[in-house]
């Protein structure tokens, strides 16, 4: 008995020691480390790949980073841009660099209003199940060559999740019961469809391009960038993902100066705090997704000395200028009405998709040596 | 009627303007053109001719109530002093910052400064008494710059500069046009006094004459302030260049 447990322990052992990631810069620190007795084996199983990907970077402390401070690049750049000076008041000589910790103190200690007519389980249940769909995703988007979970269907399995975001918010507004949350709720269900098919044909015209939907294989093997080998693609995916953060000029559900906040008009306190962020997951995923497929994922001039890192730094600055310009389409268009996104997402948008398709095939079928 | 008809884009002239609204965008976000002047630690820069806070010079007053009578507000009220002559008090509740009185002011005592933020605790404390007009109010100073907008390249900049910005300026003395109270219509005369009464120089005086009351205008004293023209109650005074 002992004997077994012993094998499974050394196997374990051995199955983390072989993918480690691999960082020439740090080499002497971690071999420092390892020579303390538990310090060697914390060390060995955060370095661990599948470990380090979930969780520190591109993962769950990569994002949260990206959660604390985006908000700030976001509204100092919009502000910016716009002749305004944004957050400024909080550490006013670091231009109030930690206006979003000092909101998200706020909205912990913020009371937490159930409203008489709310249906109170699935109100409160629902900011928290909403994390489920926006967090999984981040296991199958790789960095370079790190990558949490590798699997031939990554795509399709983003997808899946992706596409459940909007039913988690369409749960948020019924739970509301409120008159803005019902109209928000509707708008975000008729955008929904508007762009969802025209996003997943793009995404499909791509893997029709590559020949497979396994985004490591995807990422690395990028010859040309596919925004590049298929423009058409990438704007409808673009637009698509501008629908699917729901900001402006898409930002027909939320709708601030019309229907408050949308669906989430009545969350308060951590609640809010929780929605509030969940949009910025979704823009950091689909942006994610949107540098592996168009973008060449991680590639780009090795840095030697980051060693796998390298890979990942390139994948976090293209992610991090996609969805700079993601949230700077806010500063440059206005809001369009319900009809005109729908118009946008089943005529041209669809349309483009469709030729995007065809041209996927036309070079998959034509040019055989360009991927 | 007439119908606004937008021409219609060609799709290579949108995506031109979709762009050009991109590189705006960019440029913005490298060199913008922020107007904002971060009011505590910097101050914008001040036209010397600001309708601003009011002071007050009392040895060049001559006593002639016409900022009260053309304050619009009703803001100025004149006040007895110890010496016997009228100063204005200036109530800040009402004041509307239109500078009337500084235009209408004939020697000049009123001017204007540069301060534009001025707190009160209370009501009371806004009626601003001319004791507190004469001396240069105290100012708690934060700006450690001075700002100014500066058109170029036909957009606007702002300029900024390590200095403090005066906030007191030396009027310019008006241009002095002597005047002098006289009488066109003497038979007219009623001998009501009015004129002796209201004159704060004491430039006016009467004499019995033969039953016959007769005012006397003392030329030297008068300093043209127009009060006894106003008040004539048979409206023969006049006032004349000296």
């Amino acid at each position: 008995m002992e004997e077994v447990i012993k094998e499974i322990i050394n196997a374990l052992i051995t199955a983390i020691m072989s993918n480690q990631v691999k960082i020439p810069v740090l080499e002497p620190v971690l071999k420092l480390m390892s020579q303390l007795p538990v310090g060697g084996f914390i060390v060995s199983f955060a370095l661990w790949k599948p470990f380090f990907a979930a969780l520190i970077s591109p993962g769950f402390a990569t994002l949260g980073i990206l959660l604390l401070f985006f908000p700030w690049i976001e509204r100092k750049l919009c502000g910016r841009i716009q002749w305004r000076v944004g957050p400024h008041e909080i550490v006013w000589w670091l231009g109030g660099i930690i206006q979003l910790l000092a909101d998200s103190v706020r909205f912990l200690f913020q009371e937490v209003i159930v409203h008489k007519d709310a249906h109170r389980p699935y109100f409160l249940q629902f900011p928290f199940l909403t994390f489920i769909p926006t967090l999984l995703p981040l296991l199958f988007i790789p960095a370079g060559s790190i990558v949490a979970i590798q699997t031939p269907y990554a795509i399709q399995i983003i997808l899946a999740l992706v596409c459940l975001f909007p039913l988690f918010i369409l749960g948020l507004g019924w739970a509301s019961n409120s008159r803005f949350a019902f109209i928000g709720t509707v708008r975000e269900a008729f955008m929904y469809f508007a762009y969802e098919i025209a996003f997943v044909v793009a995404v499909i015209a791509m893997v029709i391009l590559y020949g497979t939907s396994d985004l490591v294989e995807i990422g690395n093997n990028q010859a040309i960038w596919g925004i590049f080998l298929n423009p058409i693609a990438a704007i409808v995916f673009f637009i698509g993902a501008a629908m699917a953060t729901s900001r402006l000029p898409f930002e027909i559900a939320e709708a601030d100066q019309e229907l408050a906040a949308g669906p989430h008009v009545e969350y308060s306190g951590i609640g809010f705090g929780l929605i509030y962020v969940i949009c910025y997951e979704k823009a950091y995923i689909l942006s994610g997704l949107m540098t592996v497929l168009f973008l060449g994922g991680g590639s780009g001039p090795v840095i030697g000395m980051l060693g796998e890192l390298s890979g990942l730094v390139w994948f976090l600055l293209k992610t991090i200028i996609v969805m700079t310009t993601l949230f700077v389409l806010r500063v440059i268009y206005p809001r369009y009405r319900l009809d005109q996104g729908l118009r946008i997402g089943w005529s041209s948008l669809l349309s483009l998709s469709l030729i995007a398709v065809v041209i996927s095939i036309a070079i998959s079928v034509g040019g055989g040596g360009v991927v | 009627m007439k119908k606004v008809i937008v021409k219609e884009q060609g799709a290579g002239e949108k995506v031109v303007r979709h762009a050009r609204a991109f590189g705006v965008s960019l440029s913005e976000s490298v060199y913008p053109h922020t107007a904002t002047v971060f009011y505590p630690r910097e101050r914008k820069k001040m036209p010397p001719n600001l309708r601003g806070y009011l002071m007050f010079k009392p040895e060049k007053c001559i006593s002639c109530w016409q900022c009260a009578f053309i304050c619009p507000a009703n803001a100025i009220q004149m006040k007895e002093a110890r010496n016997g002559r009228y100063y204005p008090n200036v109530d800040y509740g009402k004041c509307i910052f239109c500078h009337f009185c500084v235009d209408s002011c004939s020697g000049g005592a009123l001017y204007s400064t540069k301060i534009h933020d001025v707190a009160y605790r209370d009501m009371d404390e806004m009626l601003t008494l001319t004791e507190e007009m004469i001396e240069q109010p105290e100012i708690v100073r934060e700006d450690k710059k001075s700002v100014e907008y500066v058109i170029d390249r036909d957009d606007l900049h702002l300029k900024r500069r390590r200095e403090q910005d005066t906030l007191f300026v030396e009027p310019t003395p008006p241009v002095e046009i002597p005047m002098v109270s006289q009488c066109i219509d003497r038979a007219s005369c009623i001998g009501c006094r009015v004129c002796e009464q209201v004159c704060e120089h004491n430039a006016i005086s009467s004499i019995m004459e033969r039953n016959v009351l007769r005012m006397k205008i003392d030329t030297e004293r008068c300093t043209g302030c127009g009060l006894c023209v106003k008040e004539c109650s048979m409206q023969i005074l006049r006032l004349v260049r000296k």
